[in-house]
């Protein structure tokens, strides 16, 4: 198990967040935990996904999904979960 | 697992509140690169850094990718220059070739400073330790990166008043040598009481004779986090501020933790020590002196200030340590003047004086720091300047610092342009009456009584 967290936020339209997973699909990224708010007209959303199965580097990882996030309006990230455990769990 | 507020809160931080790592500092022994030939010695060391340093700056970037949080600077920091130099160096122009070794090697792995080109000479000075401190004016005119250090006193032995009577003379003339570039040069030395051998933060690092081959050492930062944090807490009691500041500083500090243990894996070095430092820069929002107006004072040197400071360096401690195995280096808040842009407006508006600046310097983590004076103030009252410092450190057994640039050609209320990190500085008022009687007096100040724990 490799965990990462991807956050995405932007103007929220039709089919953002179905972009975001035929991504990851196609490149056998498993999905473990989705959720997300809309407020106004914003999308906020936070994935822990298992990049396990995925076969590139992680900067291929942050550079495919920028270009996702490029296509649906919004900015996607991709971090390790690391840094949130490290930060939040004692 | 891990919560959607959890990660909003951190990538809020990162992204709006400037939360970085500051540097990952690798420290490298140049002890075994001691030899009696200049050049094959040179030749060590530009191979010991560019072996073990060479993939510092991609390591950096890459774990700055995989976790989000940008690593600001890689950084190199070696054996004080003046331990290995004394069998190969004959003159001041030697030494400079070593600087000239070092210069070339952090270009060559990428890096924006390396620091160690330093003497310790806290009792007494070897004939070494007198060539580097002379070549230095020379070694940082005509190098980009290297930053030198001279530790001139600390608790355990007192201080070198002759060092610092030299220092004097060394800031000065350093001054004049890079005068074309706004007296440069001074922003690259720095005098030292006291000082950690594992300082991960320039330019006063140095790889302490007690550390090993190569070691890991990471600075952490993040006063827009502390200063976000604090706003939240604004009227409530002091027990509330203390501990708003303690669980952010624990925060900020588990990320620096996180990248020093990953750096260390991923180099293959030993990993050292988190420093737990909040480093502010030039940047909007990624102030010491906005904290402490968030903390109840109109601006940075208004009455209360010293016990501000005071209060959010020990919670910085307090919240890192428990956050890290192992803390190290500087470790509090860094209140260097040209580096802040809210402590720069407090010096313009007149909140802020050299006087107050030194007060604060008791209860913050190191000292006078990016401080512009007039071009003509002489060498006796520089040395006065230092050796108050230098006082202020050994009898209250903690680093104390002077980087002070007499900045050519400028007066009080003129601006000295850096760039960069290193920002701009406003020429500040110096205290006229002479010194001069004093610091020349010569030999040593014995050590403060306190010192006698055997």
């Amino acid at each position: 198990m490799n965990r990462t967290i991807i956050t995405l936020v932007g103007k929220d339209h039709v089919g953002i967040i179905a972009a975001v997973c035929n991504y990851l699909a196609e490149n056998n990224i498993n999905i473990l935990d989705i959720a997300q708010t809309t407020v106004q007209e914003y999308i906020n959303m936070m994935m822990i996904v298992d990049i396990e199965g995925y076969g590139k580097s992680f900067g291929d990882l942050c550079h495919g999904l920028g270009e996702v996030g490029e296509s649906v309006g919004c900015s996607i990230k991709a971090q390790h979960e690391d840094i949130f455990d490290k930060m939040h769990r004692i | 697992m891990i919560g959607f507020n959890e990660v909003l809160e951190t990538n809020a931080m990162i992204s709006q509140e400037k939360l970085d790592v500051r540097t990952i500092t690798m420290g490298i022994s140049l002890l075994d690169c001691c030899d009696s030939d200049l050049s094959r010695m040179n030749r060590r060391i530009y191979e010991k850094i560019t072996r073990l340093a060479g993939d510092i700056v991609s390591v950096g970037d890459e774990i700055g990718l995989e976790y989000g949080v940008p690593v600001v600077n890689k950084r190199v920091s070696v054996t004080p220059v003046a331990l290995i130099g004394g069998s190969a160096c004959r003159t001041e122009e030697d030494f400079v070739e070593i600087a000239r070794t070092l210069d070339s090697a952090a270009e060559d792995i990428g890096i924006n400073f390396i620091g160690g080109y330093s003497a310790l000479v806290q009792k007494h000075m070897t004939r070494a330790d007198r060539l580097l401190m002379m070549s230095v004016p020379k070694a940082l005119s005509c190098t980009e990166r290297v930053c030198s250090s001279v530790c001139v006193g600390s608790t355990r032995v007192g201080i070198n008043m002759d060092a610092v009577r030299m220092m004097g003379d060394i800031i000065r003339e350093t001054s004049a040598m890079t005068a074309d570039r706004q007296s440069l040069g001074c922003a690259k030395l720095v005098v030292l009481c006291n000082p950690p051998d594992d300082n991960p933060f320039v330019a006063g690092a140095f790889h302490g004779v007690t550390e090993g081959d190569a070691v890991i050492n990471v600075g952490v930062s993040g006063p827009g986090v502390v200063k976000t944090a604090v706003s939240k807490v604004r009227g409530e009691s002091f027990e509330v501020l203390c501990e708003t500041v303690k669980k952010t500083a624990f925060k900020v500090t588990r990320v620096g933790q996180l990248v020093a243990k990953e750096a260390s894996r991923r180099l293959n070095v030993p990993f050292g020590i988190v420093d737990l430092s909040l480093a502010p820069t030039p940047a909007v929002g990624d102030s010491i002196a906005d904290i402490l107006h968030e903390m109840g004072l109109e601006k940075a040197g208004a009455p209360g200030t010293t016990a501000a400071l005071a209060i959010l360096n020990d919670q910085v401690k307090k919240g890192g340590v428990m956050a890290s195995s192992y803390v190290g280096g500087l470790s509090g808040a860094f209140i260097p003047v040209s580096e802040d842009s809210s402590m720069i407006d407090a010096v313009v508006s007149g909140a802020l004086t050299l006087e107050k600046l030194e007060a604060m310097t008791c209860v913050c983590s190191v000292g006078l720091d990016m401080i512009a004076v007039p071009g003509d103030t002489c060498a006796e009252t520089l040395a006065g300047i230092v050796v108050d410092e230098m006082a202020i450190g050994m009898v209250n057994q903690k680093t104390t610092a002077v980087r002070i640039i007499p900045v050519a050609g400028m007066k009080e209320g003129d601006t000295a342009e850096f760039g960069g990190l290193l920002g701009s500085a406003p020429v500040m008022k110096v205290n006229g009456f002479g010194c001069a009687d004093f610091v020349n007096r010569g030999g040593r100040i014995p050590a403060p009584i306190h010192s006698f724990k055997n």
